[in-house]
């Protein structure tokens, strides 16, 4: 907490819900001695919608298209959190063809995840050209996520024991045809970024995260794999066909804010190689399990009682759902474990001592997402 | 020749001052213009489109908006700073415009600068009358009673202190080897060569501390999006907003013009394209405005491709950097001119 | 130092055509499985309302309407509330008589001012009202290519 005590030539600024700089309004209350940050705190809860007690009163098939929509830009990953969550109360086992199916779709919802994110943050330093190359590079990708699913970013994709639709005909060229653009694009961005010196000034060095810091305070995913710790849940606790593919986990040692930058760039270079694996080792076969009532039309599910708590590896870090269910059609509480509450709790330590125009380098390269802050 | 007795008579005077003012407000428009299709280019969009082909009146609609929304003063700002800023902006441009030339007429070897007054120190003029501005901005981010304005008004002070002695030790270099500090003879100095080719770190020490002057990326904290909101000017609404925007823009284009006057020679075309009447009276004009324009699309193209200082990097750069190079440009002319080159 | 920025900005001003497209005007790409506003087939409907069950939002109410434009008999029909439809395609692929089907109507028809003109009845989800909306959708029907 932050004391509201203000001494001689200090002043509180409140970088407030309507900001220019963050995604999403959650507000940071910096105590500033001329441009210098003596104390700080984030306060969030703007946002809330709800989406624990809505899904409460949903039957569990309607659940998917709320959870679609925790946080818009990772939509996969939250329905495989969700669906994972069933299927393991269920007992319900997903056949080869569509793991490998929901793994692609997946590692390419990553893919533009990471994509805005850099960019982004590339906006937030004052590059805001560097933005615009990356959102037109990301179309391509939506455009392959577009021509599986129908739509560009909330799917409603999975289904309990398998996927919707199978892919469409000519995706492997197409994707072949995408990647090959991409891989250009990606090395561009990264030579535009190390060569040019005021972006260097700008994030070498800056908001240092160490490790026994991130992992007291429980951050995940990009800022944590960043600062030398190689923990990724694709590789500790492996779900789907993660354990036939073969994938490095990206780190760096510095912790800064241009490691983050480049660990995410690193990993949208492990993703395509991910998904090249899986359109080369993917088996024929049927899209749900055999001689079961599961399908594209699904019944109404009656879920036996327990309680089990599934995580998946989101674009932001660690995505888990802790679900408990009593045996009806409507799960009886679900608790959502979003990624980016804890990294933005890593923010006031972070930023002591730092420049107000510090401040939204840092905050931008957590990749925060307000709306899976708040839920 | 005799200038004719008609442009000595104060009607005629006040009109042609009035002609000038709103030519200047057309040419900011059209600056804007650029800006707003230049930084669509750069990011393979369209930009405006539809008021007008390919949106030339885009700015007519823009100013028509600013006019009528409604004024805005806080409760707690100071009322007469608040309206005296952007006046006090308005007008220190408006000053420098009286001793800039915009161009020159040939007639028969002879050359007739077309400027609004004919100073002896023409240059210390300019630099001293642009500085008005800096008093200017703080006047607007201080009477605001806003903590983000501070803010920028204190990063403006830091900036602008730390730029004006590169400035002007460039200034005084190009004076002199130029010999004279009147800017009508400064610019027909460059007959042969122009001094970009003999003062090149002059050059370059000159530009960048033009471009922190101005208040351009790199160098625009004061008013940077991301973290102040809209910096010093966060609590200005309507025409207010209207005269500090504009203020900048053709403080742009007045920056492009010293640049083309001192060191891309100016209007200076080789003798023979000038040896008729009528090409002399059209064409030095027309081949200096075409600079201008060019060193201008130049600056926005520069906006939009890199990123942004952080404060103390900009002080940094100013004294450690600009100062010994500035210093180093002026031993350099100083020994060129021993030499009698 | 920033020279390899300012080039691909210049490059980019003169290699780099635009690639956003000017909006009605320009009709847009859309992929084959694109989810816009439902088709129904009045003679395939039973009325059973699994779709009215399965929506996520409540959006879909099951209503008395005409079985045809020239028939007398009323029988019970879907009716979607347009407003609060999220076009997550769950009626689509609940209906056990395949009577709603997809389309890519998304743009025109659909865009009203008021709320009460979203409640698109069974008669204008069959099109046998025009909601003047496969004039402009559908017509660029092809997986879209990246340049």
């Amino acid at each position: 907490m932050m004391d509201e005590k203000v001494g001689p030539s200090e002043m509180i600024v409140h970088l407030g819900p309507q900001h220019p700089m963050m995604p999403g309004p959650f507000r940071l209350n910096a105590k500033l001695r001329g441009e210098t940050v003596v104390d700080s705190e984030v306060e969030m809860g703007w946002l809330h919608k709800g989406i624990e007690k809505i899904l409460e009163n949903k039957t569990y098939l309607q659940g998917i298209t709320i959870v679609d929509r925790i946080c818009y830009l990772a939509a996969m990953t939250n329905e495989e959190a969700y669906v994972g969550c069933v299927e393991k109360l269920a007992g319900i086992e997903v056949p080869p063809r569509a793991q490998y199916i929901r793994v692609i779709m997946e590692e390419l919802s990553r893919i533009q995840s990471h994509m805005l994110g850099t960019g982004e943050y590339a906006s937030f330093v004052g590059f805001v050209s560097m933005f615009m190359y990356t959102i037109r590079d990301r179309e391509d990708v939506l455009s392959l996520l577009d021509s599986v699913s129908g739509t560009r970013i909330t799917h409603s994709f999975l289904r309990f024991g398998g996927v919707k639709d199978d892919l469409p005909e000519g995706f492997k060229e197409d994707v072949k045809r995408v990647f090959a653009n991409l891989r250009k694009a990606i090395d561009s961005y990264e030579e535009l970024f190390s060569s040019d010196d005021i972006y260097r000034s700008r994030t070498v060095g800056i908001g240092v995260l160490t490790p026994e810091v991130a992992k007291d305070i429980g951050v995940s995913g990009p800022p944590l794999r960043a600062t030398g710790v190689a923990f990724d849940i694709r590789r500790d606790e492996p779900y789907l066909v993660y354990p036939d593919l073969d994938f490095k986990v990206c780190t760096r040692k510095e912790g800064d804010v241009y490691a983050r930058v480049q660990v995410r760039l690193d990993e949208i270079r492990e993703s395509m190689y991910i998904i090249e694996q899986c359109l080369d080792q993917m088996p024929q076969g049927p899209l749900f399990p055999e001689g079961t009532a599961y399908g594209r039309r699904s019944p109404i599910m009656r879920v036996p009682a327990g309680e089990v708590f599934n995580r998946v590896e989101d674009p932001r870090g660690e995505m888990g759902f802790y679900m408990v269910s009593d045996g009806s059609d409507k799960p009886y509480r679900v608790k959502i474990r979003g990624p980016v509450y804890p990294t933005l709790q890593a923010l006031p330590p972070l930023i002591k001592g730092v420049r107000v125009a510090d401040i939204v380098a840092i905050a931008g390269s957590m990749d925060t997402c307000t709306s899976e802050v708040d839920r | 020749m005799e200038l004719p007795e008609i442009l000595f008579n104060p009607l005629v005077r006040g009109i042609l001052g009035v002609c000038l003012m709103g030519a200047i407000f057309l040419g900011a428009m059209a600056a804007v213009w650029f800006e707003r299709k230049l930084s669509a280019d750069v990011q393979q969009r369209y930009g405006p489109m539809r008021v007008g082909p390919h949106g030339i009146f885009q700015l007519v609609a823009d100013a028509i908006k600013l006019f009528t929304k409604e004024d805005i003063i806080p409760k707690n700002a100071d009322r007469l700073l608040f309206v005296a800023a952007p006046i006090m902006m308005m007008g220190s441009v408006f000053l420098v415009l009286v001793a800039l030339p915009f161009g020159a007429i040939i007639i028969n070897g002879d050359t007739y600068p077309i400027a609004a007054t004919d100073m002896d120190i023409s240059i210390l003029y300019i630099e001293a009358v642009s500085a008005i501005s800096i008093i200017g901005i703080f006047m607007v981010a201080y009477s605001s009673n806003n903590k983000y304005s501070l803010l920028g008004a204190f990063r403006n002070f830091a900036r602008m202190i730390g730029y004006e002695v590169p400035l002007g030790i460039s200034i005084v270099s190009v004076a002199i080897m130029a010999g004279s500090l009147n800017i009508v003879e400064i610019a027909q100095a460059q007959s042969p060569l122009w001094f970009i080719f003999k003062q090149p770190i002059g050059f370059i020490v000159f530009f960048i501390a033009l471009m922190a002057d101005m208040g351009r990326l790199p160098f625009d904290q004061n008013e940077s999006e991301e973290e102040l909101i809209a910096g010093w000017i966060t609590e200005y609404t309507g025409m207010r907003f209207g005269l500090g925007f504009f203020a900048e823009y053709i403080h742009l284009i007045l920056g492009s013009m010293l640049v083309v006057l001192l060191f891309l020679g100016g209007w200076n075309l080789p003798a023979l394209l000038t040896s008729n009447n009528i090409l002399g009276i059209i064409l030095p004009t027309v081949f200096f405005l075409l600079k201008v324009v060019l060193v201008m699309l130049f600056i926005i193209m520069l906006r939009w491709s890199v990123p942004r200082f952080r404060i103390d990097q900009v002080v940094d750069i100013s004294w450690k950097k600009l100062l010994p190079l500035a210093i180093l440009n002026l031993g350099w002319v100083i020994a060129l001119g021993l030499l009698g080159v | 130092m920033v020279i390899k920025n300012i080039i691909r900005a210049v490059k980019n001003i003169y290699f780099g055509p635009p690639v956003t497209r000017m909006c009605p005007e320009v009709p847009t790409r859309l992929s084959d499985r694109f989810r816009g506003l439902q088709k129904l087939d009045k003679s395939k409907c039973i009325g059973c309302g699994i779709c009215a069950n399965t929506c996520p939002n409540n959006a879909i109410k099951i209503v008395r309407a005409r079985v045809g434009p020239a028939s007398d008999k009323m029988r019970w029909f879907p009716s979607i509330d347009i407003g609060h439809c999220l076009f997550c395609g769950l009626c689509i692929d609940q209906c056990p008589q395949e009577a709603l089907s997809n389309t890519k109507v998304y743009l025109t028809g659909i865009i009203r001012y008021d709320h009460c003109d979203l409640l698109f009845t069974p008669d204008m989800l069959a099109r046998e009202v025009d909601i003047n909306a496969e004039k402009e959708a559908g017509k660029e029907v092809s997986r879209w290519t990246p340049q």
